[in-house]
C-alpha cells in the first residue's frame, strides 16, 4: 500500500510540474504531460530503474483508460448539432476524405517504404488519419471564422473526421466474430436510447451534490467500453459516439460539462498522457530521425491530396480557402495519441514505431497551422476591414 | 483629435492603470471607448482544454468588467467590453485596425528577460505594427 501512494506522489508530482511548465511556456498541458513522462522516464529508467514509474500497474492504466474515455467523451459532446443537421453532406464528404487518403497513403508508406509489417502500418494509418478539432477551432476563433458558415462546416468536418478514425480504430484490429455483432448490436441501440432518456433521468434526479450525473454517465462509459473490450474493439470508441449523441444535451450543460472536466484534467488525463510519454524512446527518434520526417511528410502530403479537392467540390471553396481548410486538417493530437498507444497496449506496433508515430501526431499539431496561418488565410470571408489588417 | 480609445485589459496592476488613464482621455474628449481582452490559448491547442480555456477566460474578465463598467459610470462614460481569442499583440492591432481607433491604452507588464525570449513582449509587438498612436502605461 505504502509503495502505491508512494507511486500516486511520483505521478501527481509530474503532472504538477507539467501544469505548470504548460504555464509557464503557453503550451497545451497534454502536449507538456506527453514530454515529462518522456522526460521522466529517460531521466528515472537511466538513474534508478525503468519500472519505477511502474506505468504497467493495474491502478496506473485504469486511471490512464479512464482518461481516454471521459476525454474522448468530452471531445465528442463538443459538437454542435444544429451545425452537424445543418452541414452534414459537406462536412461527412471532406471528414471521410480526411480520413481515406491519409488512412492508405501512410499505411501504404509505413509498409513499402518503412518495412513495418500489415498490422503496424495499418495501425499507422489510423493514427496519421486524425484531425485535432481543438487545432481547428482555436485557429478559427483567433480570425472569427467560427462564426461563418464555412468555418462552421470545416468543424463539422473535423468531427467526422476523428469519428471514422475511432471506428477504424475499434474495427480494424477487432476479430469479426459473434461478439463484435453483439457489441454491434447493443451500441445501436444504446447510442439511440441515450439522447431520449439522459434528459428525462437528469430532469427527475439531477442536480444533487450526489454527483448523479457523473456516476449515471460513467457507468454507461464503462459498460460500453468494457463491451467493446470483450468484442475485441476500444473504449474510446463507444465513449466519443456516445459523447456525439448527448452533445445536444449532456454537452450544452455547462455546468456540468465543467464538473467532469475537473474530474478529467484534475486526476484522469495526466495519467494518460503521461504514461504516453513516459513509452517514447528518445534514443530510438535520435537514431533514426528520418523515419519521423517520412511520417510527418507522409501525412501532410496525403491531407493535401484528399481534402484540397473535397473542400473545392464540397464547400464550393476558392483556391486559397480549399488550401487553408487542407492545412488545418492535417493537425491532430488527442486521437493520434490515442491511436499509438492501443497499437502498443496490444502489441501491433513495437516501441521504436510507437515513438516514430507520436513525434509525428505531435508535429502535426504545430507545424501545418504555422504553415496555414502564414500562407493560407482566407481573409476575404472576414470582410473589407480583417482583410485590410491581415493584408498589412 | 481623439473620438475612439482602445484599452487592453488582462486583469493586471499595469493594465488596471492603462484603463484609468484611458477613461480619463475617454471623458475629457468625450470619446468612445472599447476594453478589449484577449484570451491566449497554448500551443497547440488540445481537444476539451480549449474550450475549457475560452469558458472560464471569458468568465474571468466579465468579473473584472462589472469593477470596470462601475468605475466608469461615476465619469459619465459608458464603454464596450469585449472578450476575443487569439495571440494578444495580433488581436489589438486587428481590432484597433478593423474599428479605426485613434488610440491605444495598455499598460506594460515587466516581464523577465526569459519571459519576453520565450513569449515575447506584447506591447513592443503592438507598438511596432500598430497603425495608430500607442500609449504605454507604466
Amino acid at each position: 500500500m505504502t509503495d502505491m501512494w508512494t507511486l500516486a506522489t511520483i505521478w501527481l508530482g509530474l503532472a504538477l510540474l507539467a501544469t505548470l511548465l504548460s504555464i509557464w511556456l503557453r503550451i497545451a498541458t497534454a502536449l507538456s504531460e506527453i514530454v515529462v513522462g518522456t522526460v521522466a522516464q529517460l531521466i528515472i529508467g537511466a538513474l534508478i530503474s525503468s519500472v519505477l514509474l511502474g506505468t504497467h500497474q493495474s491502478w496506473i492504466t485504469f486511471l490512464s483508460g479512464t482518461g481516454a474515455i471521459m476525454l474522448t467523451f468530452l471531445a465528442g459532446a463538443e459538437l454542435d448539432p444544429d451545425v452537424f443537421k445543418q452541414q452534414w453532406k459537406g462536412a461527412t464528404g471532406i471528414g471521410l476524405a480526411g480520413f481515406v487518403a491519409p488512412f492508405l497513403g501512410c499505411a501504404a508508406i509505413a509498409y513499402y517504404l518503412l518495412h513495418w509489417d500489415a498490422r503496424a502500418s495499418w495501425l499507422t494509418g489510423v493514427a496519421l488519419s486524425t484531425t485535432s478539432v481543438a487545432v481547428v477551432y482555436a485557429v478559427m476563433l483567433e480570425i472569427g471564422l467560427n462564426k461563418t458558415p464555412f468555418g462552421k462546416g470545416v468543424l463539422a468536418a473535423c468531427f467526422i473526421n476523428d469519428l471514422v478514425t475511432v471506428l477504424a480504430l475499434g474495427l480494424i484490429f477487432s476479430p469479426f466474430t459473434i461478439k463484435t455483432l453483439i457489441f454491434a448490436v447493443v451500441s445501436v441501440v444504446v447510442f439511440a436510447i441515450l439522447p431520449w432518456l439522459t434528459p428525462r433521468f437528469f430532469k427527475r434526479y439531477g442536480g444533487r451534490p450526489s454527483e448523479l450525473e457523473a456516476k449515471y454517465l460513467l457507468l454507461f462509459l464503462f459498460g460500453m467500453g468494457g463491451l467493446a473490450v470483450w468484442a475485441g474493439s476500444e473504449t474510446v470508441l463507444p465513449a466519443y459516439v456516445i459523447g456525439m449523441v448527448l452533445a445536444g444535451t449532456v454537452g450544452k450543460d455547462h455546468v456540468l460539462v465543467r464538473r467532469l472536466r475537473t474530474l478529467t484534467f484534475g486526476l484522469l488525463t495526466p495519467f494518460y498522457f503521461i504514461r504516453a510519454g513516459s513509452f517514447v524512446s528518445v534514443p530510438a527518434l535520435i537514431a533514426a530521425p528520418i523515419v519521423f520526417i517520412i511520417l510527418l511528410l507522409a501525412k501532410m502530403a496525403t491531407k493535401f491530396i484528399s481534402v484540397y479537392p473535397a473542400a473545392k467540390t464540397f464547400f464550393r471553396n476558392g483556391k486559397k480557402e480549399a488550401l487553408y481548410t487542407t492545412f488545418l486538417m492535417s493537425t491532430g493530437l488527442t486521437f493520434g495519441s490515442i491511436s499509438a498507444l492501443f497499437g502498443l497496449s496490444h502489441g501491433i506496433i513495437s516501441r521504436t514505431q510507437y515513438s516514430y508515430i507520436v513525434a509525428t501526431v505531435i508535429a502535426s499539431a504545430v507545424v501545418p497551422t504555422l504553415i496555414a496561418n502564414a500562407f493560407y488565410l482566407p481573409s476575404h470571408l472576414l470582410g473589407k476591414h480583417e482583410e485590410e489588417a491581415t493584408t498589412t | 483629435m481623439i473620438s475612439k480609445v482602445l484599452v487592453a485589459y488582462d486583469g493586471s496592476d499595469p493594465s488596471k492603470r492603462a484603463f484609468d488613464f484611458g477613461l480619463d482621455i475617454a471623458s475629457k474628449y468625450s470619446a468612445e471607448l472599447l476594453v478589449l481582452s484577449v484570451v491566449r490559448l497554448p500551443e497547440p491547442p488540445v481537444d476539451v482544454e480549449t474550450e475549457s480555456l475560452v469558458e472560464s477566460g471569458e468568465e474571468y474578465y466579465e468579473q473584472h468588467f462589472a469593477e470596470l463598467r462601475e468605475q466608469a459610470a461615476a465619469v459619465d462614460v459608458t464603454p464596450r467590453f469585449e472578450v476575443v481569442v487569439g495571440h494578444p499583440a495580433e488581436q489589438i492591432i486587428h481590432k484597433a485596425d478593423e474599428e479605426r481607433f485613434d488610440l491605444i491604452v495598455m499598460g506594460h507588464r515587466g516581464r523577465s528577460f526569459v519571459e519576453r525570449w520565450l513569449l515575447g513582449s506584447v506591447s513592443k509587438r503592438v507598438l511596432s505594427y500598430a497603425h495608430c498612436a500607442v500609449t504605454i502605461v507604466r
